[in-house]
């Protein structure tokens, strides 16, 4: 199966897990897994950049959900990079576009970073 | 490409764990590129299958049935793919209080109601019976 999965420490210290391939129920419990590891790091706001997943399903989509209500939880936020106009779809059809906070670029999540959301 | 004589049967057999969905994917990418559907339509059947296979595989987790397989049978007519995706992975009775991937769940069931124009899903004996069809030529 092809997944890689790799955690970048962008400027101020934002971490950034990039995410390459499928992330499916076979492979979003590692996503779920370095997410955990990072909010037990103390991590308030993590990036999740899906730039490079070419396929996304609902098991994924409950993990993105599971990290943002955590991150929620501790006044902290998930940010998705997903330029993807393929990838954005699975997000619009279940409306989750008006719950996740999506950027197009790194740069626009780092500038998003650290402001208060909604 | 099927034309108005008897429509294509594909069938594959996967064991009904993870590692496998995505299997099933790559296999309904091919078929459904028989089809004449547009790019996203391909995407929404590829997208309903796999979502009706991570359904079947949670519930052989859940049942405790390693080594359940799911039938994904496909027919394709020249004007629509029906795909049958069936397997044994027992009962769908939430029985006991489970918690936790729940919302995932509703989500799947969401998307493959939004990525098909019918489905249908049958308790068996065994497992479940889960009936896509997916329109083609529409615009």
């Amino acid at each position: 199966m092809n997944f890689k999965m790799e955690t970048r420490t962008s400027e101020k210290d934002l971490p950034i897990i990039g995410l390459e391939g499928e992330v499916d129920v076979y492979t979003a419990p590692q996503l779920k897994q370095q997410m955990i590891v990072l909010l037990e790091k103390g991590a308030r706001e993590i990036v999740v950049d899906l730039t490079k997943v070419d396929y996304l399903d609902s098991t994924a989509l409950g993990v993105l959900i599971g990290g943002l209500k955590r991150l929620r939880e501790v006044e902290g936020n998930l940010m998705l990079i997903c330029p993807s106009a393929r990838i954005r779809r699975v997000f619009e059809i279940t409306g989750l576009d008006k719950i996740f906070d999506i950027h197009n670029s790194e740069g626009d999540a780092r500038n998003a970073a650290g402001k208060e959301t909604a | 490409m099927a034309n108005g004589d008897s429509p294509a049967q594909v069938e594959l057999t996967i064991p009904c764990k993870p590692e496998f969905v995505g299997v099933a994917r790559l296999a309904m990418l091919g078929v459904a590129s028989r089809m004449r559907f547009s790019y996203d339509e391909v995407e929404d059947v590829r997208l309903a299958v796999g979502e009706a296979c991570t359904t079947s595989v949670e519930w052989a987790e859940k049942n405790g049935r390693p080594k359940s397989t799911i039938v994904l049978r496909s027919e394709i007519a020249s004007d629509r793919l029906t795909v049958d995706i069936i397997d044994t992975a027992g009962s769908r009775k939430e029985d006991r209080d489970v918690g936790g991937d729940q919302d995932d769940e509703n989500l799947g069931a969401l998307l493959m109601t939004l990525l098909v124009d019918e489905i249908k899903v049958e308790p068996q004996p065994d497992g479940t019976h889960v009936r896509m069809v997916k329109h083609a030529g529409q615009r």
